[in-house]
């Protein structure tokens, strides 16, 4: 029973969270491509390769060591990649994400272990331990699947698949039953369920993109010109000491990640070597590390000097900003000022003493999409943002293809395929049942 | 006594399944017996005289691909033939025909009287000879020993059958026929499990005494679909129309007032009914808001007045069913020719069932068609051909062939009753196929001609004729191909004429092709377009095959990803008990099942991924001989 290279599945092989290093994992068919999609090479086998992961656009999402395993030598047995880089999660989920728009699969939980005793790399005393894994993790999964499925998730989700069993039924029953009075088309009705399922499900998108905000966490760059107080901010937003803070221009010359939540909603903070034309080889090295960081943040930071304003050189500065991320300014050092801020748009605070901190925390939280609708809020995973995606785009497919009822049937039976792996299975006896409770069929 | 020669199939029952099943056994070579308690019955249609229909055509177009029956006599039979939803798309496109009875039995017992290697007998079959759980033949109801290697059994509805009209009823065959009743004693014997479904018939009218002129008259399509793929219009006979009436609010007064004496809701009747085909005291109860119900009158054939009153199908007293009749429109006057009843027979739980529709408790033992929960002449028919076909393969010692799901609706069906069971007679619907795109009536021959080629079912004839068919699609796309449309070539009006707008870039035919508003007729007609197949179903299928390639392409990269675990083989001989992890109900699903494969277990409701997952484990730690299916 070989089974190697099933088809291609991937994951974060690491812990959720901060860590110095992070790798996704991708095992299965299709590696050589995956890697000449991400890498430009497939790495030699067994060697660690320094190089470029490189985005769709052929735009460097991170640089990290590459480690390639020819099957049968690797741990599930099949071609196996790593992609060890940085540990910020935005950075891994960037890089998972370039994995799964190659046509990589989401692995299940306990995929990669399950295929490394398919074939063969564990023995039967290991075996059985992985019975248990998978029994434990499949009980975990299904215990923390009822936990996002309870309440508001819950009746999002519910509420959408009643609608959309009740479109497919209108569509069904005309296919199967012409000749039963049904075949009256009833388009206003058709077109009335169809626009409400497709905003119901943009709101549920919405909503679950909260919770993923509420779980995954936001991005934020924090940069400035050196000795603007960068590195005291960030103190300040941590509440300990992270950064090196001196008085000397361009102290820190790395990017250094830190993680505080505000209102339970997790930020990485980027903080990053001051933004300056410079000599110093070391200082310029760090700042284009401070460009590639800005390029995938949710949110910019822009730390200004109270007491000196937005100078030319800070609008260079600005410019160089992607215009797509949103950016908040905020004037430091207020502490300096003889009397009131001037008139200039943006915070301000005092990381020294602590002035407009509060004020800076909330903006930060509405400028990363927080709606602080908790109640409404329900913790999603990567799976169901991926399934209400999928389903999304199908539905947006049918929406196109209303006059050819066959094709519009088949996307809706996608939308509800990616929806059934969130709620559960719903077969096609289950929707004819639909049709006769609610149609007569009888010729 | 025992007759003196040995046959390599008996197929009992002379049905739609029992008729496909002696002559698809038959083809291949192998001696069949065919034993019926009644030749003259041969290939009667005991309910509505119509053939095909939305997801039932598609099947009447599989079973003529692989050489079968149904499709042939119907050509021959058939009065009034239609395209069912014409207006929209090919993949929900079905034919349907109304049929002489009287012309499609004669030309069913012409094909088999006339098919080399089968041999037809009459007698009543009253036990199964069954030797170490291995069938080695038949007991007829004079003791007659008939030995064989494999037997297909097509008992339909005969099988303990009770007919009820009103508070009367009494044990029955179809109408007029004997029930099997010892053979129904037999099989429960051997413990198979057994189930009790109910289906009906409206009564039969005399067609003199109905007013056609109040009525509003439904024809046959012009020019007339034909259902063979070997088949031509010339072989249609004279065509009739059928009639349109409704139910009124006095005919379901009447009702109301019988149903204290209806079986079906005094509880008399435990079998259950199919949803989708309801008795008229059902719908007026379900659906009470309705102040109207369509009926059809369809013509019995030809040489007969009798009309089928589709859409009354009734359990209730008799005075109560002319009653009824008599208060619906053009049927003031009308005549009952034959009470209308419904019938309650036993079916075996088809979960017990191999994907090759032989039985696992018994091994050389066959089921096909109503016998296995379904309902319709062309489910049955489909099962019969797929029977008796595995039955010949099974004497000849070759692999059973168990279509898939995306092969053919005879897939999905066997599939569906395997691994679903029945709760009511099981009927098919194109909503029950995922992958109705692709299981389309104008590709079956191309989905299944070559596999009934090569397992010896498909004669030299129909061979010939499709591979000219094939060749002729396949040289045609490649034309289209290959042909490239240049925009500076291409006059301005001729681009909005054909494509609706001009184009920026060389296009080839095909492309254009695929694009949702140009079809291939106007195509053609683009300068430099080349010579058109002058076969239309040539141009036709490549057309189709254009439009839906997208789709179908979706579909095959599902299929592909999922194809390992589809088809892996799980031991029959595995006790879910000793599997660790799973839960006490997929423990006890899974051992009433005994799933063929992986595919089939994870379609089985209740059973979950996370249970799949712990099968494998355990297939990998216990079961080493597990391997891919064929």
């Amino acid at each position: 029973m070989s089974r190697q290279n099933a088809d291609a599945i991937a994951a974060i092989a690491t812990a959720q969270g901060r860590g110095g290093v992070g790798v996704v994992r991708i095992s299965g068919a299709g590696i050589n491509s995956i890697a000449m999609a991400i890498l430009g090479k497939l790495p030699v086998p067994r060697h660690a390769t320094y190089g470029d992961f490189l985005d769709t656009n052929g735009e460097v999402i991170d640089q990290g060591i590459a480690l390639y395993f020819a099957a049968p030598h690797s741990y599930t047995g099949e071609d196996v990649l790593e992609l060890q880089g940085h540990g910020g999660s935005a950075v891994l989920h960037l890089l998972l994400q370039r994995c799964l728009s190659l046509g990589v699969r989401l692995a299940e939980p306990g995929e990669f272990t399950r295929r490394a005793y398919l074939n063969d790399k564990m023995d039967l005393a290991q075996a059985e331990s992985v019975a248990d894994l998978i029994e434990a993790s499949t009980t975990e999964a299904a215990r923390s699947a009822m936990r996002s499925l309870q309440g508001d998730f819950s009746s999002a989700i519910n509420g959408l698949v009643d609608d959309l069993i009740r479109l497919r039924m209108l569509v069904e029953a005309m296919l199967d039953f012409p000749e039963e009075d049904i075949d009256v088309a009833d388009s206003s009705l058709r077109d009335n369920l169809l626009k409400k399922i497709q905003i119901r499900l943009e709101q549920t998108l919405v909503t679950a993109k909260q919770g993923s905000l509420l779980r995954e966490g936001a991005h934020i760059a924090l940069v400035g010109r050196p000795n603007v107080g960068k590195s005291s901010l960030l103190n300040r937003l941590a509440g300990e000491e992270v950064a090196l803070v001196s008085d000397v221009p361009g102290t820190t010359r790395d990017v250094i990640r830190q993680a505080i939540q505000i209102r339970g909603v997790p930020l990485h903070i980027m903080d990053t070597a001051g933004l300056r034309v410079s000599q110093d080889e070391v200082e310029n090295m760090g700042m284009a590390r401070t460009h590639q960081t800005v390029r995938r943040a949710d949110l910019i930071l822009l730390l200004l000097d109270a007491t000196r304003g937005c100078s030319a050189e800070d609008t260079e500065i600005i410019s160089s900003f992607p215009s797509e991320i949103p950016l908040l300014r905020v004037f430091n050092k207020v502490d300096l000022l003889p009397d009131q801020a001037p008139g200039a748009e943006g915070i301000f605070i005092s990381a020294k003493s602590g002035a407009g901190i509060d004020e800076l925390r909330e903006a930060m939280l509405k400028l990363i999409g927080w709606q602080n609708q908790e109640s409404g809020t329900f913790i999603a995973r990567e799976r169901h943002l991926l399934a209400l995606n999928l389903a999304h785009d199908h539905l947006e497919q049918a929406g196109m293809l209303l006059n050819q009822p066959e094709l519009f049937a088949e996307e809706l039976r996608l939308t509800q395929q990616a929806l059934n792996s969130i709620i559960g299975k719903f077969t096609a006896d289950d929707l004819l049942g639909e049709i006769f409770s609610r149609f007569c069929i009888g010729k | 006594m025992k007759f003196p020669d040995v046959f390599d199939v008996i197929v009992v029952g002379g049905g739609h399944a029992g008729t496909e099943a002696a002559l698809a056994s038959a083809r291949t070579g192998c001696k069949t017996l065919l034993l019926t308690h009644n030749i003259e019955t041969l290939g009667q249609m005991s309910c509505n005289p119509s053939i095909g229909g939305i997801g039932k055509g598609h099947l009447v177009k599989e079973v003529d691909a692989l050489g079968g029956a149904m499709a042939t006599a119907t050509d021959i039979g058939g009065i009034q033939f239609r395209t069912l939803n014409s207006s929209k798309g090919f993949a929900v496109r079905a034919t349907r025909a109304q049929a002489d009875r009287m012309l499609y039995k004669q030309a069913i017992r012409t094909l088999l009287e006339n098919q080399p290697n089968l041999w037809l007998f009459q007698q009543a079959v009253d036990d199964l000879l069954v030797e170490q759980e291995r069938v080695t033949g038949v007991v007829t109801q004079l003791g007659l020993r008939f030995k064989a290697k494999s037997v297909v059994l097509t008992a339909g509805t005969f099988l303990s059958g009770l007919i009820h009209v009103g508070q009367a009823n009494y044990q029955a065959g179809r109408a007029g026929d004997p029930p099997s009743i010892s053979l129904a004693h037999r099989l429960r014997e051997l413990q198979l499990p057994v189930g009790r479904l109910k289906t009906g018939t409206p009564p039969r009218i005399d067609g003199r005494t109905i007013d056609y002129s109040v009525l509003q008259e439904q024809a046959g399509d012009t020019p007339i679909p034909v259902f063979s793929f070997m088949g031509n219009a010339a072989q249609h006979p004279r065509q009739l129309p059928c009639w349109i009436t409704e139910t009124s609010e006095r005919t379901h007064d009447i009702i109301r007032g019988g149903l204290d004496r209806s079986p079906l809701f005094t509880g008399v009747i435990e079998g259950v009914g199919p949803r989708y085909c309801p008795s008229i005291e059902d719908k007026i109860t379900r659906f009470a808001d309705k102040t109207s119900h369509q009926i059809f009158l369809e013509p019995e054939g030809l040489t007969t007045h009798e009309v089928y009153p589709n859409g009354i199908s009734t359990s209730l007293p008799f005075d109560v069913q002319l009653e009824l009749v008599r208060s619906i429109k053009g049927m003031e006057n009308a005549h009952i020719l034959r009470p209308g009843y419904a019938i309650e027979y036993d079916y075996f739980n088809p979960c017990g069932l191999k994907s090759s529709l032989e039985t696992k408790s018994i091994a050389g033992l066959f089921f096909a068609g109503q016998i296995n929960g379904t309902t319709g002449y062309e489910e049955a028919a489909a099962q019969g051909l797929l029977a008796g076909l595995n039955a010949s393969l099974q004497v000849r010692e070759m692999d059973a062939w168990c279509p898939r799901r995306d092969e053919a609706y005879l897939g999905v069906l066997v599939d569906d009753l395997i691994t679903q069971g029945v709760s009511e007679p099981y009927r098919m619907f194109t909503s029950r196929a995922e992958y109705r795109l692709q299981l389309r009536e104008d590709n079956a021959d191309l989905r299944l001609t070559e596999t009934g080629r090569k397992l010896g079912i498909v004669d030299d004839a129909r061979w010939q004729a499709f591979e000219k068919k094939r060749e002729a699609i396949a040289a045609e796309e490649e034309r289209l191909r290959r042909t490239w449309v240049n925009p500076r070539m291409l006059p301005d009006e001729d681009a909005q004429r054909v494509l609706g707008k001009s184009i920026e870039r060389e296009y080839s035919l095909y492309e254009l092709l695929r694009r949702p508003a140009v079809n291939y007729a106007s195509l053609m007609t683009l300068p430099g377009a080349g010579v058109a197949a002058d076969d239309e179903k040539v141009s036709e299928q490549v057309e189709i095959q254009a439009k839906y390639q997208g789709y179908i392409d979706r579909q095959h990269e599902e299929i592909k990803s999922a194809e390992h675990h589809e088809a892996l083989r799980l031991p029959g001989n595995l006790d879910y008990r000793e599997v660790r992890g799973l839960s006490i109900e997929a423990q006890q699903k899974l051992n009433q099942h005994k799933p063929e494969t992986m595919g089939q277990a994870a379609r089985i409701s209740g059973i979950t991924p996370a249970a799949i997952s712990l099968l494998q484990v355990h297939l990998k730690r216990g079961f080493r001989d597990a391997q891919p299916a064929k």
